[in-house]
């Protein structure tokens, strides 16, 4: 059998292995199960609501909020100024801009934490950075935020400082304890450092 | 893991060192198979040898297969990979030039560096030839700019086109090719030439 | 000294792995168009500086920190160079020729060489290189582009073949 022969069926069976199996289409894990390990009992991708609450209210130009809930749930209730990226689309191309990147802090929001928990530990093991959960979702969001409840008169007081501070975020927010917003005063929280990542350049190429 | 330097697996200071040693296989590789010699270059385009077509097809079919099996194997993420994007208009109109230019000065570039490579002349002159071409485009740019850049359609691949998975793509291909190959040596018979 | 050609599917098998080695260490294809383009960016660059900076095409080569002769597709090409006389080397085709149809005169050969330069000079900047980054690459990646610049070349060459063809047969 000559060379050429020989070339032919390798080509042909080649390609019809190829044509057979399906494409690999999964994107490699960067992080080992025993980082992924330490990563969640750190528990260091959590942001409280009071946090979030106050970066909104300030307009920090570097938060983004994600809501990885369905289109629906998105158009019923949605925090001000969050991007839907629903979790079934979280791996898709046209998403990898959001959560990929190095200029802001997504925090990731669901009802629950469950969603949210989920879309994190996928573009965790990616090895995205940036990118947090917001603690207790949005019904802790409602009970704490939106109709905050009065700390009894024994607390501390930093407890009432908390409070006012719900209470003046409610007013922001359009929750339904509205009072005349008095400046928040609570401490300037400590902010997760977005990890700047050097950019990578798209693949280039051509003549 | 792959492709290794958009990974930082190696670091981009390499890159040029390997784009030396690739050029040198690629060089080698083009002058083995006779694209130094514009007669049988052109001999595709009458019959009388078809080096270019079993060379150009084995080259891509080979490529292509490479890159799935080296993706299925997790060796290399082809989200990395340069796929160059498609602007229709131009890329018609430019292939239309390049044909007419491949038929009447008997090179394309690559082969024409190969060909300088051995002393071929002939080579020496299309590589001027491409550096005033390239010079007018250049000077040219603002007229053309507008067709340019129309009908961008971005780094779409075939077998996002046509909706089926890129092994399927790759195995027609194959077959069209070896078609192709069977056809091209059967008008080898038919239009022989003595050795040049 | 052997003088003849390699087989042609085994040369095409070792073009096909040099290219899936570019595409996995570099994650990119072959080109050469690209090169010479680098090449005269900086040639004209060095002639007229201002010119290239008010240029919309230079302007995308030249300028703060970009440096046009350090691109990957320069540095290939100076491998092909190379690449390409080892193999005339060791095969013996080393010698100063100009090769042409024994119809056509030397002279005659390499008029049309430098016309046809000159149009695949400029075809290839029209269409985003030449048959090896957009077609041969282009084809590797599955790429639309590739496809279409494939049969735009090959399909001109052949309509066009009939006219020309006392300079080749």
């Amino acid at each position: 059998m000559n060379l050429r022969n020989i070339i032919f069926i390798a080509l042909v069976l080649l390609g019809v292995v190829i044509a057979m199996v399906p494409e690999n289409t999964t994107k490699p894990y960067k992080l080992t199960a025993e980082q992924m390990l330490i990563e969640v009992q750190g528990a260091a991708e959590m942001v409280i609501a009071d946090d979030v609450a106050h970066w909104l209210i300030s307009k920090d130009p570097s938060l983004q909020l994600i809501d990885v809930r369905t289109p629906d749930e998105y158009q019923k209730f949605h925090l001000e100024g969050s991007l839907n990226i629903p979790l079934s689309t979280i791996l898709s191309s046209e998403n990898r801009d959001y959560v990929d990147q190095g200029l802001k802090m997504n925090v990731l929001y669901s009802n629950g934490t469950i969603g949210s928990h989920q879309a994190w530990m996928i573009l965790r093991q990616l090895g995205f950075e940036n990118n947090y959960v917001l603690q207790g979702g949005l019904n802790y969001w409602f009970d704490t935020i939106m109709n905050p409840q009065a700390p009894s008169v024994t607390s501390a007081d930093e407890e009432f400082a908390k409070y006012d501070f719900r209470k003046a975020a409610s007013g922001v927010f359009g929750g339904g304890n509205a009072v005349t917003i008095t400046a928040p005063t609570a401490n300037e929280a400590e902010k997760p450092r977005v990890i700047r990542k050097t950019k990578k350049k798209a693949p280039a190429g051509g003549c | 893991m792959g492709p290794l330097i958009p990974q930082e697996i190696i670091g981009a200071d390499w890159n040029l060192f390997i784009a030396f040693v690739i050029g040198i296989g690629f060089g080698f590789v083009l002058e083995q198979a006779g694209f130094s010699s514009s007669r049988k270059l052109a001999g595709m385009f009458y019959g009388y040898d078809t080096v270019v077509l079993k060379v150009f097809f084995t080259g891509a079919i080979t490529a292509m297969l490479g890159l799935l099996f080296f993706s299925l194997f997790g060796w290399i993420d082809l989200n990395l990979i340069y796929v160059n994007p498609t602007f229709l208009g131009s890329a018609i109109v430019g292939g239309i030039i390049m044909g007419a230019g491949f038929i009447v000065g008997g090179f394309c570039p690559g082969t024409s560096f190969s060909a300088a490579a051995i002393g071929k002349i002939d080579g020496m002159v299309f590589i001027g030839g491409l550096f005033i071409g390239v010079f007018f485009f250049a000077e040219g740019y603002p007229l053309i700019e507008d067709f340019y850049m129309s009908g961008s359609m971005g780094p779409i691949k075939v077998s996002e086109v046509l909706g089926i998975s890129g092994g399927v793509v790759t195995l027609l291909i194959i077959i069209a090719a070896l078609i192709m190959f069977k056809l091209g040596e059967l008008a080898e018979k038919r239009w022989p030439r003595a050795e040049y | 000294m052997k003088t003849s050609y390699m087989n042609p599917y085994l040369a095409g098998v070792l073009l096909g792995l040099v290219l899936l080695m570019a595409f996995f260490f570099s994650g990119r294809g072959l080109g050469a168009s690209g090169a010479v383009k680098s090449v005269m960016v900086a040639a004209v660059d060095i002639v007229a500086p201002e010119h290239t900076a008010n240029s919309h095409f230079y302007s995308k080569y030249v300028g703060e920190g970009k440096e046009p002769m350090e691109a990957w597709l320069v540095f290939e090409m100076m491998g092909v160079l190379v690449g390409g006389f080892l193999s005339g080397a060791f095969s013996g085709r080393l010698n100063w020729r100009i090769e042409h149809f024994p119809g056509i005169t030397a002279k005659r050969r390499l008029v049309f060489a430098g016309m046809g330069g000159i149009l695949f000079g400029f075809g290839s900047q029209l269409g985003r290189g030449c048959t090896s980054g957009s077609a041969l690459t282009g084809m590797a990646s599955l790429s639309v582009a590739g496809f279409v610049s494939m049969m735009a070349i090959f399909g001109t060459a052949f309509a066009l073949a009939f006219f020309v063809r006392k300079n080749w047969i």
